[in-house]
């Protein structure tokens, strides 16, 4: 099956040393790829570098079939790509209404009606809706989380990336936000996550890739690494 | 007192501009611009050119300054900031010094070292209840409150303002939406340079233009931007009316001499219980 994102022989990291070492994986359309993997896995630098925030050092990231290995996050997103990052994911000195306006006002002609679009995605998250004069920095930990989302599907993505979106979420919440993801991802939205919390996720999630030191180490459908009673060596064994 | 709070207002006002310039540019571009006194000695320089060798009345060699300035600070950008961009903000501080010696030599080269002043005529002073208020001053109050009202109104309200609000609080949050910085950036020039040539036409308008003129506001507009809180352009407001204010009354107590550091005695006392500012906000380094 033809991936919506393919990467290849990937290599990036930061300074003079690379994180990702020649990772090489498909996403399909449709899917929940979940990312795993213990602490310092390089988890969170593949997905900035999918959303080009790390540059890459070697290798290349497809979109479509498009080589965009070269291409800035700006470009990124307006070719159908949104990227959730793990913390400081909205503008904390902004309103949630002033939030949402900028996620639609620079995607050129991906955002035609930006009014039309705000009261789509808002009808999805309704419990930001009726607070949008309130600064984002004064929103709890699962109000940022769905705004966030909220400013990432304004532009109907057709990728999302979700940089651990359970992180300092509490138990009762983290159940919430993934089923916002899979609900989104049911609306048609192909989904690539990273998550630590591997229990809660994989339930959520359609196929799993484990990421250790920079390398996957496993790659399989999330129900089939569920199963497997060796999550803790295939996390923590050297490779 | 009531004139020392008047003069001290009027100083503050003027002082705002570059201060607001200066703080954006340390929100956005993430670096301290040395080079915002020497801009604002060439702003004068090129706003006297067209006053006295161009013959255009002082309303007009200001107004159209403001138009031309923001390319100089274009033109700065692009030779000197842009390609150094990625090094960091102490080599940014460093050629921003060496863009500063640059500029106060050109001037210098150009113009002389002469104090030379714009063709604007003398006026009585306006009595308010015995007070005395100059054409100069209202002059200078009116663009300035008028200047920082557009500043405001842009950040707050238009979708370039709301970028470079995003860009400066969040440079990877606002790229995943969209945003390009070399846009907000280019915004962010332009923008400063309008403050930078409105506030070196009043400054000009206030006193002589000579090669040091910019160096006679540096030290000032840095600390009204820090005791605002670096990155806070209503912060910076304050602080230079603060500090114009603060120094003006203290030459109640010591020698004009010393009013400066009357003021400067307020910012440690501020930076002692505030190290961010008054309103500046911690950041978080991640």
């Amino acid at each position: 099956m033809p991936g919506v994102v393919t990467v290849s022989d990937l290599r990036t990291g930061y300074g003079g040393d690379d994180i990702i070492n020649g990772v090489s994986f498909d996403v399909h359309p449709g899917e929940i790829l979940t990312i795993v993997g213990p602490n310092g896995s390089g988890k969170s630098t593949l997905i900035k570098s999918l959303a080009g925030i790390v540059p890459a050092r070697q290798g290349t990231i497809s979109l479509f079939g498009e080589n965009v290995t070269a291409l800035k996050t700006p470009q990124r997103i307006a070719k159908g790509l949104a990227y959730v990052p793990q913390e400081f994911n909205v503008f904390r000195n902004m309103t949630i209404a002033e939030n949402l306006k900028l996620s639609t006002e620079f995607l050129g002609l991906r955002s035609h009606d930006g009014n039309q679009e705000r009261t789509r995605v808002l009808e999805m998250f309704p419990d930001i809706a009726d607070r949008q004069d309130l600064l984002a920095g004064n929103l709890s930990g699962g109000q940022r989380q769905m705004l966030a989302f909220a400013c990432a599907l304004i532009s109907s993505p057709e990728v999302l990336l979700l940089d651990e979106p359970s992180a300092g979420l509490s138990p009762k919440l983290v159940i919430e936000i993934f089923e916002k993801v899979k609900a989104v991802n049911e609306l048609g939205t192909t989904i690539v996550m990273v998550e630590q919390n591997v229990a809660a996720s994989l339930p959520f999630s359609d196929r799993a890739i484990v990421l250790v030191n920079g390398a996957i180490r496993h790659e399989s459908s999330a129900a089939e690494l569920s199963a497997r009673g060796d999550l803790h060596e295939l996390f923590l064994k050297e490779a | 007192m009531g004139q020392l709070l008047i003069n001290g207002l009027g100083t503050g006002l003027i002082v705002a501009l570059p201060s607001i310039a200066l703080s954006l540019s340390f929100g956005i571009l993430k670096f301290p611009n040395f080079a915002i006194g020497a801009m604002l000695t060439t702003a004068a320089y090129i706003a006297w050119s067209l006053n006295i060798h161009a013959g255009l009345p002082l309303l007009a060699a200001g107004a159209l300054c403001i138009i031309l300035f923001p390319m100089v600070a274009l033109l700065c950008d692009a030779a000197v900031f842009r390609p150094l961009r990625s090094r960091g903000p102490v080599t940014l501080l460093v050629a921003s010094m060496g863009l500063s010696f640059v500029l106060d030599n050109v001037c210098r080269l150009i113009f002389g070292n002469d104090a030379r002043n714009f063709d604007i005529a003398l006026s009585r002073p306006y009595r308010v209840w015995g007070l005395r208020i100059n054409y100069e001053l209202l002059v200078s109050a009116g663009v300035s409150i008028g200047a920082m009202i557009l500043v405001f109104l842009i950040l707050k309200h238009t979708s370039i303002g709301r970028a470079m609000r995003a860009v400066a609080d969040n440079p990877n949050l606002a790229a995943a939406r969209g945003i390009d910085a070399k846009r907000v950036i280019a915004a962010t020039w332009i923008l400063a340079g309008v403050l930078i040539a409105a506030s070196g036409v009043l400054i000009g308008m206030d006193r002589a233009i000579d090669p040091q003129l910019g160096w006679n506001y540096i030290i000032v507009c840095f600390a009204a931007a820090i005791l605002g809180g670096l990155g806070n352009p209503a912060g910076a407001v304050f602080g230079a009316l603060l500090l114009g204010v603060v120094g003006e009354l203290a030459t109640l107590v010591v020698a004009t001499n010393y009013r400066s550091g009357v003021g400067f005695l307020v910012i440690a006392l501020v930076l002692l219980s505030r190290p961010n500012g008054l309103f500046g906000t911690r950041e978080i380094v991640k």
